[in-house]
């Protein structure tokens, strides 16, 4: 006879989240150590059209296919609508929008469900599965240090560019927009 | 021995008072260090909310010496305030020791103690002292309002467990609520699963051979049955276990509300009115950290209704009405909503004053407020800093009361909405989610959406007739037992297409709200369900159309409407351009739609959407356009073939179309001509302005081209 659990996930009791936060410190700096002589910064890469962009890894809670998603009229044009994920209800957003319209090259498939400046959780499209990706941390500091704007340019060896979006700016930004 | 429900009321307050001199804290330790303007007038909102809220919380029960200090500490902060300034840590230490004694004298009350009590002189002495710049004066020996004296007050700790009780923490019992959340969803699919199977055999029986069949339909009958008996048995245990959580998780309202009787008499007393509270539903309990959460901002509507609403007994009475003042609470529980009203038989809101306030604080720009709804101007009355009280008294004037209700109630996710009506009063109506329980829900369908309508507000559904319609000059009306009431069209309400008016047959639900009645028509009616309703998340809670989302019974999410919202006829019927140029979007993917109603809305479009080539096709029989955009790469239908349709039809044989394809090869282009496209663009090519380029281009073509006259 096959039993299936299927219980919900239930809430961390505060050990528990201790443990995990220890465990996520610990994940955090494998790379770093890896990389021996130089620290790391480790994002989650993907294409909007022709150009790259990223979001920091350790935001990133999951990534999932672009359906069952509700759209939901009168909404702003950045909302493309809501989906359940591990039990709540998040806003899916387009990125292109958000980034002032970009071109594509293919409609976007897949979710990036990432963790917001509040701890709540939000999902923004993009076109692929994204890649990890280990940047230099002090070509992301010097990046970061050029401006306040949503998206940070990184380059990156062999002339590449990195478009590193700072999610808080980019959630701030959303804010801005749903209460107009 | 005092009344034991006073006793458990004064409990609640050391709790409420302990956890907002936490929140003080921390806004005042962050006001210590100096920060940027934005974090440090957040910060001092913060402080003010919770010191405001603690002031309320002691008036209503009578400690006039913890609400007097708790409006010595505000008074301290106003100025500092003002020019966001950080605060010294003479002013801090000054504050935390007040807040110490008020947090001790508190508990004391709570143990009906009365004799040695703590000083709250000495604090607030140097308080005054830190404020003016002085050194503090020396705390007496043996005095508990030193700095070295009182402790800071720990969280209470529960009293040692019967051991004939059980002590659960909340998450568990969330975790439990979760569970049960799930087997009602169970319970919906095996609900469900029943009517598939009951079709079934239906179809069985409608194709004869009932003899060959009979087995098969005997067997599925018997497991149809079962399945019957389950859900059956599935929505009893649902049920038994919400009425096991819920006497976990609920208190009576009277342990809330009782105390607000002694405030508004106190408060009248203070001012010179008159003024009686009633309640209705005080036999109601409701969930416990709810109840705690607007403790709060049912204390400050209150107040307000007797300082702001409530006029003087002269003043009543040569209105004609009674010299005592009315203020009534409403609460009402319909499925895991909790509805409180809390409204006034006073003055009203000043909308004139409100106005003038918004303009002069440049919420407003000059002679806006001219332009504003009286509901539009009830709405800034919460914003922070927002008061039409010239000068500040004990009771009002700083312009946080209300910004306290709006911030405490949308932490619950859930709203608060103002209604007033000159010199008849003032309504304010809070609409809260609870943890537990279910609303029954109608389940229709607009275009490729599928809407709830909260049962409680829909009178009646059923087909237009057609002698029940009407056309008169403010539109669309239903006849409906003699009334005529407006009908609305749903799609067009919701932005997703033009107004269409309803033929016989089309399902109109009169919907009733605020005592206004409506008739609302959609294209089908899917069914009724008790469904969960929550908050939209965050960044939706900002539209008013919807009252949150819930979950169907194959996973997928329903969005459920506000009726107050229908009876008000939309928000967007009033936001349409009448000149505006209309686009359809026709794409199966949502982020496509998203992007290029973003780019062709940011220009002045108006734009409706579909998911696939007979979407569109169904928008077109009954709306006009001025360009469709259509991907290529679509199930069913593509867009050639969808071209090919539209160039067909003699309503839309003029219509200029642009093709979008994720492929940017010659072919594609040459087909896309071929079918009579106008445009034709990658999305890759899609960026903001090669869209609009390529929309106004076929359009500029088309205008200019003599229009063919078809022959009928």
């Amino acid at each position: 006879m096959s039993s299936r659990k299927t219980r919900a996930p239930r809430e961390l009791t505060a050990d528990e989240r201790e443990i995990l936060e220890i465990r996520r410190e610990r994940l955090r700096k494998r790379p770093e150590a890896a990389a021996g002589d130089e620290a790391v910064f480790w994002v989650a890469e993907f294409p909007v059209g022709d150009e790259r962009y990223a979001v920091p890894l350790q935001r990133l809670r999951g990534s999932v296919p672009l359906r069952l998603v509700t759209p939901v009229p009168l909404s702003p044009p950045h909302v493309v609508g809501i989906l359940r994920f591990q039990g709540q209800v998040l806003a899916a957003l387009s990125l292109a929008v958000l980034l002032g319209g970009r071109g594509w090259r293919q409609d976007p498939a897949v979710l990036l469900v990432l963790e917001g400046p509040s701890g709540d959780l939000v999902a923004l499209d993009c076109e692929q599965v994204p890649q990890p990706l280990a940047v230099p941390s002090s070509v992301v500091e010097a990046a970061r240090g050029r401006g306040l704007e949503t998206v940070a340019v990184v380059s990156l060896p062999g002339a590449r560019q990195l478009n590193l979006i700072d999610l808080d700016r980019l959630l701030a930004r959303v804010s801005e927009v749903g209460r107009v | 021995m005092s009344d034991p429900v006073i006793l458990e009321i004064i409990k609640g307050f050391v709790i409420e008072a302990q956890d907002l001199t936490q929140r003080i804290t921390r806004a005042v330790l962050r006001l210590e260090r100096p920060g940027p303007g934005a974090a440090t007038a957040a910060a001092y909102d913060d402080l003010c909310r919770a010191l405001h809220t603690l002031k309320g919380a002691a008036g209503t029960l009578g400690f006039t010496d913890l609400s007097d200090a708790a409006h010595r500490i505000e008074d301290a902060m106003a100025v500092r305030r003002e020019r966001l300034e950080p605060l010294p840590a003479a002013l801090a230490d000054a504050i935390f020791q007040s807040l110490d004694v008020l947090n001790l004298r508190a508990e004391a009350y709570a143990q009906e103690r009365t004799d040695g009590l703590p000083d709250l002189a000495g604090p607030l002495e140097r308080l005054q002292a830190a404020l003016d710049g002085m050194p503090a004066p020396r705390a007496e020996a043996g005095s508990t309002a030193g700095p070295e004296a009182p402790a800071p007050a720990a969280p209470k700790e529960a009293a040692a467990a019967d051991p004939g009780e059980w002590r659960v923490g909340q998450a568990s019992v969330r975790q439990v609520i979760r569970e049960v959340e799930r087997l009602r969803e169970l319970q919906l699919r095996l609900g469900e699963r029943r009517r598939d199977m009951d079709r079934g055999l239906s179809i069985l029986s409608r194709l004869g051979m009932l003899a060959e069949t009979a087995e098969a339909r005997a067997v599925l009958m018997s497991v149809s049955r079962t399945l019957a008996d389950d859900t059956d048995e599935a929505a009893s245990i649902v049920e038994a276990l919400e009425e096991g959580v819920r006497e976990i998780t609920t208190m009576p309202v009277r342990t809330v509300l009782e105390p607000l009787h002694r405030a508004v008499r106190d408060l009248c007393r203070q001012l010179g009115k008159e003024a009686r509270l009633s309640v209705v539903g005080a036999e109601l309990s409701l969930d416990r950290r709810m109840l705690e959460a607007l403790r709060g901002p049912l204390v400050h509507l209150v107040r307000n209704a007797v300082d702001h609403g409530v006029e003087m007994p002269e003043a009543r009475e040569a209105a004609g009405k009674h010299r005592e003042g009315s203020v009534v609470i409403r609460l009402e529980q319909v499925g895991n909503l909790a509805f409180i009203e809390v409204s006034d038989d006073g003055r009203g809101l000043d909308e004139v004053r409100i106005g003038e306030v918004a303009e002069a604080q440049g919420v407003l720009g000059a002679g806006e407020a001219r332009g504003l709804t009286p509901h539009q101007l009830h709405q800034l009355a919460f914003r922070p800093h927002f008061s039409t009280r010239p000068e500040v008294s004990e009771t009002s004037g700083r312009g946080v009361g209300l910004d306290v209700v709006q911030s405490e109630v949308h932490a619950l996710g859930g709203r608060v909405e103002a209604h007033s009506s000159t010199g008849q009063g003032t309504r304010f109506t809070l609409t809260v989610p609870m943890e537990l329980g279910s609303s029954p829900v109608l389940i229709v369908r607009c275009g490729e959406h599928s809407l709830g309508l909260p049962t409680m507000a829909v009178e009646q559904v059923r087909p237009a007739r057609q002698g029940e319609l009407r056309i008169t000059r403010a539109g669309m009306h239903l006849v409906v037992n003699e009334q005529l009431l407006p009908l609305l069209d749903l799609g067009s309400l919701l932005g997703i297409r033009q107004p269409t008016a309803p033929h016989p047959g089309t399902p109109v639900a009169v919907v009733q709200a605020q005592g206004r009645r409506v008739g609302v028509s959609f294209d089908e009616v899917m069914g009724d369900r008790d469904l969960v309703i929550r908050p939209l998340p965050r960044e939706l809670r900002s539209l008013d159309a919807y009252q949150g989302e819930a979950i169907y019974v194959h996973g997928e999410l329903i969005l459920v409407l506000r009726p107050d919202w229908l009876v008000q006829g939309g928000a967007s019927r009033g936001r349409v351009a009448v000149q505006a140029r209309r686009a359809l979007v026709v794409d199966d993917s949502l982020t496509a739609r998203a992007m290029h109603r973003s780019m062709l809305e940011a220009h002045g479009f108006t734009v409706h959407t579909a998911g696939n080539g007979s979407q569109a096709l169904e928008q077109l029989r009954h709306s006009t356009y001025d360009v469709m955009i259509a991907d290529i790469g679509m199930e069913g239908m593509d867009g050639y073939q969808l071209t090919r349709a539209v160039r067909g039809a003699q309503d839309t044989r003029q219509m200029p179309v642009v093709l979008v394809s994720a492929q940017d090869g010659a072919d594609e282009r040459q087909a896309g001509i071929e079918a009579g496209a106008d445009g034709f663009l990658s999305k890759k090519e899609c960026a903001a302005g090669r869209l609009l380029q390529e929309v106004q281009a076929v359009i500029g073509r088309r205008e200019g081209a003599p229009v063919k006259k078809e022959s009928v």
